[in-house]
């Protein structure tokens, strides 16, 4: 593996190399989905270093974003998996919302 | 679920819950225009016509402008309604990754009002599953290369 693909390798520890952002990218990649605030929240930095570092990641390749509202939420990439764990997720999220939004529209036009 | 070609499979998201309306009441929020604005997203050209083109606009991802690309599958008034659904880029992974999928719904009447289901289909696994497997375990081992190599450096 490490052989295989010395190039994400190499982009991938040169991204990790500061101790903070690393920190940050463990911590991303140990959560399914994971906002700028839960990850500042306990960390010792502020939120501008968080975002700071969460860019760095994100130019490597190493997380992806998603923004819903007001908030992002981030979550780890692994390349090969994340077609499918990404999608499904940010789909399983959106159809739940949807079916509630539903619900209350009925209600409303229904009663 | 197994599609034709034997290397590729996918995998559907499926929701299912009894809603307290009677089936008619259902379907026409999930046809009309102006209520599904008000419940999922503003479609854009949308008619509940098989063949009808449609579309709605979401965030962006990098070669990606966010139009997702719809397309009228199947319309059974009151029983079964559904539509292609694409988007996405070839050159994003994660979010924004190319999509093709089909979302259909389907009412079935009830004691306590209508069924409503909907199944999302068409999620590819990546193109070769021995690559999930070797990606599954090499962040891993890139995780635990990166404990080795930060240990050097103390």
């Amino acid at each position: 593996m490490i052989d295989a693909v010395p190039n994400s390798i190499t982009i991938v520890m040169r991204a990790l190399a500061d101790p903070t952002r690393r920190a940050v990218f463990e911590r991303v990649f140990e959560s399914k989905e994971i906002s700028v605030a839960e990850l500042t929240r306990g960390s010792g930095v502020t939120q501008g270093a968080i975002s700071q570092h969460l860019k760095s990641l994100k130019q490597a390749g190493l997380v992806a974003e998603r923004a819903e509202g007001r908030n992002v939420y981030y979550r780890a990439a692994p390349q090969g998996l994340e077609p499918l764990v990404t999608w499904m997720d940010h789909y399983g999220v959106f159809w739940r919302e949807r079916f509630q939004n539903l619900r209350d529209l009925l209600k409303e036009i229904d009663p | 679920m197994s599609a034709v070609a034997s290397n590729v499979e996918t995998k559907d998201i499926v929701i299912d819950e009894v809603f307290p309306h009677a089936v008619e009441v259902i379907w026409k929020a999930l046809t009309s225009a102006q209520l599904i604005a008000r419940w999922l997203m503003p479609p854009t050209g949308f008619e509940a016509v098989e063949g009808n083109r449609f579309t709605f606009k979401t965030n962006p991802a990098g070669a990606w402008d966010g139009t997702i690309h719809c397309r009228v599958l199947e319309v059974a008034p009151n029983r079964r309604f559904s539509y292609a659904w694409k988007g996405g880029d070839e050159s994003n992974t994660g979010y924004g990754s190319a999509l093709d999928t089909v979302v259909t719904w389907s009412l079935t009447p009830v004691e306590a009002g209508t069924r409503v289901r909907v199944v999302h289909s068409g999620f590819v696994t990546p193109k070769n599953d021995t690559a999930y497997r070797n990606m599954s375990d090499g962040w891993v081992k890139v995780l635990q290369r990166l404990d080795a190599v930060s240990g050097e450096d103390k």
